[in-house]
């Protein structure tokens, strides 16, 4: 995918950067409204990070200028606000996905997967990996032809580790997920534990391709079963 | 105490003080008064016996006075033993009455022409002492109780009246409240004492309202602004974890390092919500049904909690309904639900019940009660329960109070309770 970030802070703009690239992604940055317009006016990008407060300019604006341009790029919002009518007035104008800061690198790039397939695909409705299917619309999942029976929170979950497989994802990002923003993380992460285990055992019975691996004690890898086991 | 009452108090104690003493100094003048007139006329009554027996004239045999008299004849070695005038109080016979009385008694030792010492004892009889005291007595309680009255009377009108610039005052610094809006102070008086109090209250509260602004506004500044150096350090900790070539070793200090920066980042945010909330920024009001909004919420965290066994009970009476922002609404649910999970034991249980004016939540108690002033504190955190920010208790302290909601704990036969209610 071609990757347009627009972001003024040099030190986010890299590391965004970096991390797309280990995902195979071809990326370009702009660190102001201009520069991050004359990119947009030229070229093509299949998804675009754009931040809301720029030194010379709205990001909600440049939103309104692509969506001017007839540009089909995916739109994700990432800003530092948190606000909720920043939110609403950035999916009013047509963004794809409202990203808060500081954000895991991890959910960052389940958001670009996750927009990209709900744009790109049409006509399939489910996300798969390996032999696991995922109906974002019915919360369904299957695995192989039989259906699996999740929770809604082992759903989310998974759901998570269908869209960022092979990276290592770590608990705080989970928990968060788990959680949501504003409350008190004490002792979380028991809970995630009995959640992952839940759901790797599911998958397991089910005979899922794809397998959840904890990395030592810090997070959790979404990769192809080994097949010797 | 009211001040009207102590003063009243005070008032009457020295009025009592004050009374008797007075009474005590009339009582004695009067008495002084009375004694020296009867003196006089003893004296002079002495006189013109002492005359005529000495001119060998007829003693006196009046029948119309009160007045008495005797003469004793007595020794030298007696008369001078005697003092030659010398008045006292006692009780005498009186013959005409034939009662017993009071009298005042003048005795005078004098020689006559044949130079024999005689003592002329004249009386005359004297007011009834136990009488006076009694009747002055009842004077001076009516006296006591009139004045009494009369002051306290006055004392309460002038102080109505007086300090009304006051009472004033205190009505508006009691619905006073820091960082809200309120009326300006309607205290109009000419009293340059009120005055001054209520310029020197305004620009006391004007200087807080300022302080608590700039703490507010400073405590959500340092917020956002640490909020992108940690996404950054967050960030580049995150790459180098998927680094394939670090060791397990190196990955747990560095999953160390992450955790912390969690912590701190949650913390952040809290801290900036809590900003936020106090400075009423979220404005997507609208009726919300809180029992519907926590059947939304609950079956997740009888999911997560599984683990626990524990027995989660709903009622619901009726529907319990506020007008506020929805994403704090759910807020306020979401930690008043987790706090209830998280502190219950395993195969505890959580009651929730909700009617028209309140929702309260029920746990088991791990322990006995806890401190019911501490636990809406910011930072407040119970030992033991390391990885919590200490923040959710006060978060839900500051929405409720946003919407006028009373947020309470107490602890009842073993269980926690929480309760939301309608002020």
């Amino acid at each position: 995918m071609k990757i347009l970030v627009v972001e003024d802070e040099p030190s986010l703009r890299e590391i965004i950067r970096t991390s797309l690239l280990k995902e195979k992604h071809i990326v370009e940055t702009a660190d102001t409204y201009r520069s991050a317009l004359l990119k947009i006016e030229d070229y093509d990008y299949d998804c675009i990070l754009l931040d809301i407060m720029l030194p010379d300019g709205n990001g909600l604006e440049l939103l309104k200028q692509i969506k001017s341009l007839k540009k089909r790029a995916n739109v994700i919002i990432v800003s530092a606000k948190d606000s909720l009518d920043d939110k609403v007035d950035g999916l009013n104008l047509g963004a794809d996905d409202y990203l808060a800061k500081p954000f895991h690198l991890a959910e960052l790039n389940a958001r670009i997967r996750s927009v990209a397939r709900r744009n790109n695909y049409e006509g399939n409705d489910f996300i798969s990996l390996g032999n696991v299917r995922l109906f974002p619309e019915s919360r369904e999942v299957f695995v192989g032809e039989s259906a699996l029976d999740l929770g809604r929170k082992e759903y989310d979950l998974l759901y998570y580790f269908i869209n960022t497989p092979e990276r290592l994802i770590n608990k705080y990002s989970l928990a968060e997920l788990v959680w949501g923003d504003h409350i008190d993380q004490a002792d979380s992460f028991d809970f995630i534990y009995a959640q992952i285990k839940n759901l790797r055992k599911k998958l397991k019975a089910a005979g899922s391709d794809y397998e959840i691996k904890a990395v030592y004690g810090i997070g959790y890898k979404f990769v192809k079963g080994n097949s010797s086991e | 105490m009211k001040l009207i009452h102590h003063i009243s108090y005070r008032m009457l104690i020295a009025l009592t003080l004050v009374l008797s003493v007075w009474a005590a100094f009339f009582y004695t003048a009067i008495m002084d008064e009375v004694n020296d007139e009867v003196d006089d006329s003893l004296e002079d009554y002495a006189d013109i016996i002492i005359r005529r027996s000495l001119g060998g004239d007829e003693l006196p045999q009046d029948k119309n006075t009160n007045n008495q008299y005797y003469l004793t004849l007595i020794s030298a070695s007696e008369a001078a033993a005697t003092p030659i005038i010398s008045y006292k109080d006692s009780m005498v016979y009186i013959q005409e009455k034939k009662e017993t009385e009071p009298a005042r008694v003048l005795d005078i030792v004098y020689r006559d022409s044949l130079d024999r010492y005689l003592k002329l004892t004249v009386l005359t009889p004297a007011i009834e002492k136990h009488d006076l005291i009694e009747e002055l007595r009842n004077w001076l309680l009516f006296l006591y109780a009139t004045l009494l009255v009369v002051l306290i009377g006055c004392n309460v009108w002038l102080f109505k009246k007086s300090l009304k610039p006051f009472y004033t005052l205190m009505r508006w610094i009691d619905r006073y409240k820091l960082g809200s809006s309120h009326e300006p102070l309607n205290n109009h008086t000419n009293v340059t004492e009120f005055k001054r109090l209520n310029e020197a209250v305004i620009r006391s509260f004007e200087r807080n309202e300022k302080l608590f602004e700039k703490q507010k506004q400073f405590i959500g500044d340092v917020s956002h602004e640490v909020q992108t150096p940690l996404a950054i350090t967050i960030g580049r900790l995150e790459m180098l974890m998927e680094d394939e070539t670090m060791n397990e070793r190196q990955l747990e200090e560095l999953y160390k390092a992450h955790r912390d920066l969690e912590y701190l980042t949650n913390l952040n945010k809290s801290l900036l919500l809590l900003a936020k909330i106090d400075n009423s920024q979220f404005t997507d009001l609208k009726l919300i049904n809180m029992g519907e909004l926590l059947s939304q919420y609950l079956p997740d965290y009888q999911e997560i909690y599984s683990l626990k066994e524990i027995d989660v009970k709903v009622e619901k009476k009726s529907d319990f309904t506020v007008y506020m922002s929805e994403t704090l609404a759910s807020v306020l649910l979401t930690n008043l639900l987790k706090n209830s999970f998280v502190h219950t034991p395993e195969h505890g249980a959580i009651h929730i019940n909700i009617d028209q004016n309140s929702i309260v939540f029920s746990n088991t108690a791990e322990e006995g009660a806890l401190d019911g002033d501490k636990i809406f504190r910011r930072f407040y955190k119970r030992e033991g329960k390391g990885s919590s920010s200490g923040l959710g208790l006060a978060i839900a302290m500051s929405i409720s109070k946003q919407y006028n909601l009373r947020l309470s704990y107490s602890y009842q036969s073993g269980f926690h309770r929480f309760r939301l209610e309608r002020i």
